[in-house]
């Protein structure tokens, strides 16, 4: 086997190189899309019988520990049962050259009665941030997904209910089975916005009406006025003079004219309103129930149709709207979900190891009211052991946005290279495979020397040094 | 300018702004890792120990950094 690969490996790799140069000429990359929540899965792919929906981090997250567990599994039936030294080799053996090294490098922080809780808390957080980070590496893992629709969640005051909408305010229909769809270029108006708005209009045509009939009146008695004082004028004829009561019945007639024209005109607009967003394809509101009544509507006025939303990237009803790829599975320490769940798991194990090592008197770290009247200073003891407080609660917000920070910058560089150089993406691979076993090492060594700085008594040195003194 | 435009321009300056902060974590970085690469040279009996409260250090000065990042960040992708 060696011998048949030798030398002919960077041939492999060449191959490999024109591939990818081919392949991104067949299929030029696109401007990814980022976001940092984790994103929901579809509806219909929900924890069946309950309305909570899984996203595609959580996904990933049980990926590792499945992998875990197999990893466990295995690592438990290749370990030798009759105690030799003589290792199995392989994958097995190079775990346990990993494990040994670390088992040395956490023996030297926190070497001591509480080493074995330490070092396994240290190695489960280890490996679990591990996996999740290096599937980032993994083909497929944030590029492969659903097409669909950009979506957002629109709060609607009237049902007390989310409803969701593109980002460029399409509405989307929840149909049967998860099959969605995406009616025209709406805005999202719910049937009792609509009412509210036609109600609205009818008192804007009140109002106008009312407006208009006083001005018409104002400009009638002005009229008179004119027609009463103005008759010595010179230009004053006997026949207008003689029209007078005629004209009085006219301006009778003007202004409830006037009043139903200025009504019409609001009402006309209103109309012209809702007959505009019909002509978009916008089928909500009055009447409307449902997404299959708008397809009903629009097939009968020969509008647009609503379109899937999941549809065919390449058909015309794809150009109507933003479409973007949502990943099956996404790293998944990329959600804050995780790396929050990891931190406050690794800050309570902290306390935890403190409190098994000092018993309650751990807690004096954080309240210490000993000193407050015996010497001069004991106030500034008081202020640290809040701080110290504090500063437990701010190592959770460190050890998550550190975190989620460098993983999800990584994740973003990915994205943006494999965009720029599709061809040549994979030295930023390795810079995060590098990243990635970094931040895990930082993530559980910073748990182990906690731990450790945990169990180490405040007052043991004022002891010694009262022991000295005795 | 339109108001989408405006808020484009607003995310983009803030998240710049924010970005600032980065500086001192990349100080910090440079500070410790000279000072422990001086130390190893010195004595390079106690490397062990250095190099992994050098990797502390760097790790807490670059959490300050990324920090700066996730508020970047957070302007760019998640303010709507």
């Amino acid at each position: 086997m060696n011998s048949f690969w030798n030398g002919k490996r960077r041939y492999v790799a060449l191959l490999l190189f024109l591939a990818g140069v081919f392949v991104a000429l067949v299929v030029p990359p696109v401007i990814p899309f980022i976001q940092l929540p984790g994103e929901n899965l579809p509806a219909g792919y929900d924890i069946p019988f309950t309305d909570i929906r899984i996203t595609n981090t959580l996904v990933a997250a049980v990926i590792v520990w499945i992998l875990l567990l197999l990893f466990v599994v295995y690592i438990a039936r290749r370990r030798p049962s009759d105690g030799s030294e003589v290792p199995p080799g392989g994958f097995y053996n190079m775990f346990e050259a990993l494990y040994e090294g670390l088992m040395g490098f956490i023996g030297g922080i926190a070497g001591g009665p509480h080493f074995r809780l330490i070092f396994n808390m240290f190695m489960t957080i280890f490996l679990i941030v591990l996996l999740s980070n290096w599937m980032s590496l993994v083909p497929g893992i944030d590029t492969v997904g659903f097409i669909h629709a950009h979506t957002k969640e629109k709060f609607d005051p009237a049902t007390e209910e989310y409803k969701v909408i593109t980002t460029d305010g399409f509405e989307i229909y929840q149909g049967f089975l998860g099959i969605s769809y995406v009616n025209g270029q709406c805005d999202w108006i719910s049937p009792e916005d609509e009412a509210a708005a036609d109600a609205t209009a009818l008192a804007r045509a009140e109002t106008a009406a009312l407006a208009a009939q006083q001005s018409q009146l104002e400009a009638d008695a002005y009229q008179r006025y004119q027609a009463a004082h103005g008759g010595h004028g010179d230009e004053t004829h006997a026949d207008e003079a003689s029209d007078d009561h005629g004209d009085d019945h006219a301006t009778e007639t003007d202004a409830s004219d006037a009043m139903a024209m200025a009504r019409q005109d609001v009402l006309n607009a209103r109309t012209a309103e809702k007959q505009a967003r019909r002509d978009r394809g916008c089928y909500t509101g009055v009447g409307l129930s449902s997404w299959e009544d708008g397809y009903e509507q629009a097939e009968k006025d020969g509008k647009k149709a609503p379109i899937p939303l999941h549809p065919d990237p390449k058909s015309e009803d794809a150009k109507r709207v933003p479409w973007v790829v949502l990943p099956w599975v996404r790293v998944a320490s990329t959600d804050l979900n995780m790396t929050l769940t990891l931190a406050i798991i690794a800050v309570v194990m902290v306390q935890y190891v403190g409190v098994k090592a000092l018993g309650i008197g751990y807690f004096t770290k954080f309240f210490n009211f000993s000193t407050l009247f015996k010497s001069p200073l004991g106030g500034i003891d008081v202020a640290v052991g809040l701080l110290e407080l504090i500063g437990d609660f701010a190592k959770v917000l460190s050890f998550s946005f550190r975190l989620l920070g460098a993983m999800f910058a990584g994740a973003i560089l990915l994205f943006v290279m494999s965009f720029l150089v599709p061809i040549l993406p994979w030295p930023f691979f390795i810079l995060e495979f590098f990243v990635g076993a970094i931040q895990a090492l930082v993530f559980a060594l910073l748990t182990a020397i906690f731990m450790q700085l945990a169990t180490i008594s405040h007052h043991h040195d004022d002891d010694h040094d009262h022991a000295d003194a005795h | 300018m339109d108001p989408q435009s405006t808020i484009v321009l607003g995310k983009a300056v803030g998240a710049g702004l924010a970005m600032i902060g980065a500086a001192g974590g990349g100080i910090g970085i440079g500070l410790s890792v000279g000072g422990a690469v001086m130390a190893m040279g010195r004595n390079p009996d106690h490397t062990p120990t250095i190099q992994t409260n050098m990797i502390l250090g760097v790790a807490f000065a670059e959490a300050v950094a990324i920090y700066a990042l996730v508020v970047s960040l957070i302007i760019l992708f998640v303010l709507s």
